[in-house]
């Protein structure tokens, strides 16, 4: 399976000469399985760049076809969803999942964001490509591009976050954006998506002061992370989703930090990784 | 009076290298008076810095700003949500845009922090906010700076501004398409027209009169900022997408007799080099038969200086 980083910034794009390293693009992951299918996980602004290298493939053709997994729908995981050109190519076809109480409703939240008020290209049904869309059933698995998927919430701002495992035969990938766990760490239902994986995707959008700083704001620190990565003994830790106003030079300390921390707290096994954009990973 | 840009993209912020010089954030300009008067036109992803900048006034609960929005396309609206005076109690902010039969004002804004896309409501926002809903042609004072509108021609409609004090005045035209190959009105145009064909003379004069509406607007301004996001081949592919190119936006201000023209609202897949290369096309196409109109291209960081202080 190979991840690709098309953007790994939160809350907000942050452009600007100090970003550019790590990317200032909101999230955006895309995984290979070994099938050669696409699994798309959220649609923040790096959907943009994740699209455009598409188009010169199949899905410049009309001949795509990928599934979108959505943690949640706050701005910075949606945004780039009405930018992501294959979407308006013919023949392409996109199935969505994501957490909502209905499909219908998950339709509606991606509708809302293309009501003419806010964006010229009027509806969903007029994209261009085939897009069905599903709410998500947490716990039970379900079946994408080969891969087995299993999704369950993470604490998070008013509704959670939904946290991805994807299972590609004995290779397994866990995407944990956004989540604020309470003090006592990941819920042990969390513990159990990420048991073993080989990469854990994981919010660590805060330095373990302004993860304390901020605590109401729903995510992680680096502290966090390590300390989900170590509980789950996963084989690499990836930290993801940085603060908008963290410079690339902030984001090494971080790393640094988790590597420390990592080290300290009996994870010295664990390999760690910072996203960037661009950057890709293979399991 | 100081114009400083903080967002100069249009459609969507765009990070990285390729735009480094000119810079990602999308759509917004401050000016500011000498007298302190703060105006803010359009709140794209460039807001936010804004806000930091205000930064121990703003902590204070001190800052008054009034806000200018061209129209509610996500490029003009995304940043303020992460504005961050905002969250202060004592803050005041003024948001000005044109009425609508189908919407308040309010709602716009409110529906953007709602459940399920912002963690934070609008109604938490500690800072006092008003809307204030204008007609095409309105006019009007923000204490000694001048404001007046005009019409656009965009999907669900625009409003240019004209602000004027210190003894000059700045225009933001954006977002607009010429005023020639389609009108729009409130929806957007599912299938792009073909160029050059003949329009229903009810368009016609309708476009006649935005057009005359808005080289009005810019009679002898001391700077325009025009909304420049198309080449000639994205305006001949997707002309129902309300955007111009920089000869559009030439031919405006030669007419209105304006002093200077900022290219503004680039289009994201426009790289630095890209940018450099139309700024020098349209000086060019500036100075022909003897023009005297002098062409920027905006950056993030622009400061202009008009008038007195």
């Amino acid at each position: 399976m190979e991840i690709a980083f098309w953007g790994v910034r939160g809350s907000i794009p942050a452009p600007g000469p100090s970003t550019v390293r790590y990317g200032g693009n909101t999230s955006c992951v895309s995984l290979r399985p070994k099938n050669g299918g696409l699994i798309v996980l959220d649609c923040g602004t790096g959907a943009r760049n994740l699209g455009m290298t598409l188009m010169e493939g199949v899905f410049g053709q009309g001949r795509g076809e990928a599934s979108i997994l959505l943690s949640h729908a706050h701005w910075d995981h949606i945004q780039g969803f009405p930018f992501f050109v294959p979407l308006y190519q013919p023949g392409n076809r996109f199935h969505i999942f994501g957490g909502a109480q209905s499909s219908a409703m998950l339709e509606g939240i991606l509708e809302g964001q293309m009501a003419p008020q806010y964006f010229p290209v009027q509806t969903l049904k007029n994209m261009g490509a085939g897009i069905d869309i599903a709410a998500i059933d947490e716990g039970a698995a379900f079946q994408v591009a080969g891969c087995t998927v299993r999704a369950r919430t993470n604490p998070h701002g008013r509704a959670g976050a939904l946290a991805f495992r994807i299972e590609d035969g004995a290779q397994s990938v866990v995407y944990a954006s956004d989540a604020g766990y309470d003090p006592s760490g990941p819920p042990p239902a969390s513990v159990d998506l990420y048991r073993g994986a080989d990469i854990l995707i994981h919010d660590s959008t805060y330095t373990p002061e302004d993860g304390r700083r901020y605590a109401d704001r729903g995510f992680s620190s680096v502290e966090n992370a390590v300390d989900a990565a170590i509980a789950g003994r996963v084989k690499r830790l990836v930290l993801f989703h940085y603060d908008q106003d963290y410079s690339d030079a902030e984001v090494d300390g971080l790393c640094a930090r988790g590597r420390r921390l990592l080290d300290e707290r009996g994870g010295r096994e664990i390999e760690l990784t910072g996203a960037a954009e661009g950057a890709t990973l293979a399991i | 009076m100081r114009v400083r840009f903080w967002g100069v993209r249009g459609s969507l912020p765009v990070p990285g290298q390729k735009t480094e010089r000119y810079g990602g954030n999308t759509s917004c300009v401050e000016v500011r008076s000498a007298a302190g008067t703060r105006v803010v036109v359009d709140a794209g992803t460039g807001i936010r810095k804004l806000g930091k900048e205000l930064g121990t006034d703003a902590d204070a609960g001190r800052t008054d700003v009034h806000l200018l929005i061209s129209h509610t396309h996500w490029d003009h609206i995304q940043g303020l949500p992460y504005f961050s005076p905002l969250y202060q109690r004592g803050n005041k902010l003024s948001v000005y845009a044109r009425k609508r039969d189908d919407l308040h004002l309010h709602a716009v804004f409110a529906s953007q922090t709602d459940d399920p896309y912002f963690p934070v409501p609008f109604a938490e926002a500690q800072a006092e906010i008003a809307f204030r809903e204008l007609t095409d042609s309105a006019k009007f004072e923000i204490a000694d700076v001048k404001v007046a509108c005009a019409r656009l021609n965009h999907p669900y409609i625009a409003t240019a501004y004209r602000l004027t004090v210190d003894g000059a005045s700045v225009v933001y035209v954006s977002d607009t398409a010429p005023f020639t190959d389609i009108l729009f009105e409130d929806e957007f145009v599912e299938r792009p027209p073909s160029p050059g064909a003949e329009l229903p003379a009810r368009d016609r004069q309708k476009l006649a009169r935005m057009r005359d509406g808005v080289v009005r607007l810019c009679a002898g301004a001391d700077l325009v900022i025009y909304d420049t996001m198309f080449t000639s081949e994205d305006y001949q592919r997707i002309p129902h997408y309300g955007h111009s190119r920089p000869s559009d936006a030439v031919d405006i201000c030669r007419e209105a007799d304006a002093r200077r023209l900022v290219l503004f609202h680039h289009a994201p897949e426009r790289t630095d080099t890209e940018i450099d290369g139309i700024l020098a096309e349209t000086r060019t196409l500036a100075a022909r038969d003897g023009g005297a109109l002098e062409v920027m291209a905006a950056y993030e960081g622009l400061d202009v200086e008009l008038g007195r202080g």
